[in-house]
């Protein structure tokens, strides 16, 4: 069975580049830049510095290779995104409450992590796609056990930054 | 009949983008949130294509598509998965149950509506029961000449309309503005090399988004093959040139279902106005008598009584003209309108020579007809 070891951060950052990428232009018909400031690993214990409100989305994927993505978006941005995606207006996303931009960036999660994953199913790493969950809130951390494999990756889209947190477990 | 397309999709975003990419098409949306609440909806509405995700809570959409595929009612029923689970082995996997076709998200909405477009016929909603387009409306219309002379004569012969004309010299700009924008209707010079007309045109017709756009052809009045092979193939309309543009007009407002009643008839105040042409052949005849008694019954519907027939720009009096002017003073009788006309010196003249009309009053202005009727009673005036 081929093992995390196996994949090179290189790798990684290419593939989550191009999921969000793919993403951002296709659903949002933005560009996502990589940004220089990202970490090809993650001390265990240090916080993600993000600012302000957030909107999280979390899938994850199981198989060969096991982990989950975590999808940080400022809420503002998420309000854009989310009406983008719907047709909907500010005033008319407002009115219809936290739910539908929650589930927007849900999907938007699942169509990143789906690319992601799809990419590594061909390379010989057969794994499925779990349901998506959102997480929202100011001042969170979200810190993974000693043994999992961090790696984050900053993206900026327009004037707005989207952070992907990478975390797999690694085989024993 | 309307189609029936059924999404099956956990997330209500995606169901929400589904119904948005549709809504410009006559068919009709229904969603199920996983697989269960999916094959129910399938037996009960029996749609025509489903839409169906793989990784839904309760029932997933392989466990879906193999009970619907086991199911002898259900099973003929086209399948595209729209699903973030790509990957060659998952694809396999899941088309060897048996899918029509494969989408993985994220995806493009426009693709969707062609994917779909290739197995039930989508109709753009334009072409059901929604209100006609006036003359009065904008439209884009696209010219594919490689003469810019023709491009020039149909932009300048038009500009007095509220259309847009474009004018592209190949086919590949042709397919690039389709793809950008909609337009409304297509002209295609029929001598463009390589029967490069035939080929744009069958390109245009398989585009669910273009297939009901009117296409006329512009061909040169001798060329008869050209001709016939444009009308075996199903253009809406040949326009021969040199152009006439006045039977260009007619012809793109007829193909478009253009509502021209705007032309011929008017409200001017609580007057009811109907005007001819200066041109006013059998062509306008027809289009004034298709619109008349409706016309007609809305104004005194809508509470008017007075009506003001109006002819000062018609330079003939035919048969064709008499006739219609008798029809519209009869239904004015029946409707309780009074009616006056204003016309020129040769009506007049013309008018004295023909027994049926040497009696009839003209007035010289729309106000001097207007205060006739203001002053006379309700009975019918001007005959």
């Amino acid at each position: 069975m081929p093992t995390i070891d196996r994949i090179s951060e290189v790798v990684f950052r290419e593939t989550i580049t191009r999921a969000i990428q793919d993403v951002v232009k296709t659903m949002l018909n933005q560009d996502a830049v990589l940004h220089s400031e990202t970490e090809a690993s993650h001390k265990p214990g240090s916080a993600i510095k993000i600012e302000g409100q957030q909107v999280v989305g979390t899938v994850g994927f199981i198989g060969d290779i096991n982990g989950l993505v975590y999808l940080y978006l400022g809420s503002e941005f998420a309000a854009d995104s989310a009406g983008h995606l719907l047709g909907m207006t500010r005033e008319e996303l407002d009115e219809a409450g936290d739910e539908v931009v929650n589930d927007a960036i849900g999907e938007l999660t699942n169509m990143t992590v789906g690319a992601f994953k799809n990419q590594l199913c061909d390379r010989g790493f057969l794994c499925k796609l779990t349901i998506p969950s959102i997480l929202r809130g100011t001042n969170f951390s979200i810190e993974p056990i000693s043994s999992a494999v961090r790696r984050v990756y900053r993206f900026d889209v327009g004037a707005h930054r989207v952070v992907a947190d990478l975390l797999m477990k690694v085989e024993e | 009949m309307r189609y029936k397309i059924l999404t099956v999709d956990d997330s209500k975003t995606v169901r929400i983008i589904v119904k948005k990419a549709f809504k410009t098409y006559d068919c009709e949306i229904i969603e199920a949130s996983n697989g269960v609440e999916g094959l129910a909806t399938a037996a009960k509405e029996t749609p025509d294509v489903i839409l169906l995700d793989v990784t839904m809570p309760v029932m997933d959409g392989v466990e879906m598509l193999t009970k619907l595929k086991s199911d002898p009612i259900l099973k003929g029923i086209p399948v595209i998965m729209l699903t973030a689970e790509g990957g060659r082995d998952n694809v396999l996997k899941i088309a060897k149950i048996g899918v029509r076709d494969y989408m993985v998200k994220p995806f493009r909405e426009e693709v969707l509506v062609e994917k779909v477009g290739r197995i039930i016929d989508l109709k753009p909603l334009s072409e059901g029961p929604m209100k006609a387009k006036s003359i009065l409306d904008p439209a884009s219309i696209l010219v594919v000449e490689d003469k810019p002379a023709i491009v020039q004569q149909i932009q300048e012969g038009l500009k007095h309309t509220p259309w847009k004309i474009t004018g592209v010299n190949t086919t590949g700009e042709a397919i690039d503005f389709c793809s950008r924008g909609q337009p409304d209707l297509v002209m295609i010079s029929l001598s463009l090399s390589d029967e490069a007309a035939f080929t744009l045109f069958r390109l245009i017709r398989t585009n669910v988004k273009t297939k009901y756009t009117p296409i006329f052809g512009l061909v040169v009045k001798t060329d008869l093959q050209a001709q016939q092979q444009a009308q075996q193939v199903g253009f809406t309309s040949l326009v021969t040139k040199p152009i006439d543009i006045g039977e260009l007009e007619a012809k793109i407002s007829k193909a478009m279902n253009l509502d021209t009643s705007q032309r011929y008839f008017s409200l001017d105040k609580d007057i009811f106005l109907m005007r001819l042409p200066e041109v006013t052949n059998q062509m306008v005849v027809n289009e004034v008598l298709g619109y008349l008694k409706s016309k007609m019954s809305e104004a005194v519907d809508g509470g008017l009584s007075k009506a003001v027939i109006d002819l000062h720009e018609v330079k003939r009096l035919d048969m064709v003209v008499i006739k219609l002017l008798f029809q519209a003073m009869q239904n004015c009788r029946e409707l309780a309108l009074q009616f006056a006309l204003v016309g020129n010196a040769q009506l007049v003249s013309e008018c004295k020579g023909f027994e049926d009309t040497k009696g009839w009053n003209f007035f010289d202005s729309i106000e001097e007809a207007k205060s006739s009727l203001s002053k006379s009673s309700p009975v019918p005036a001007g005959v």
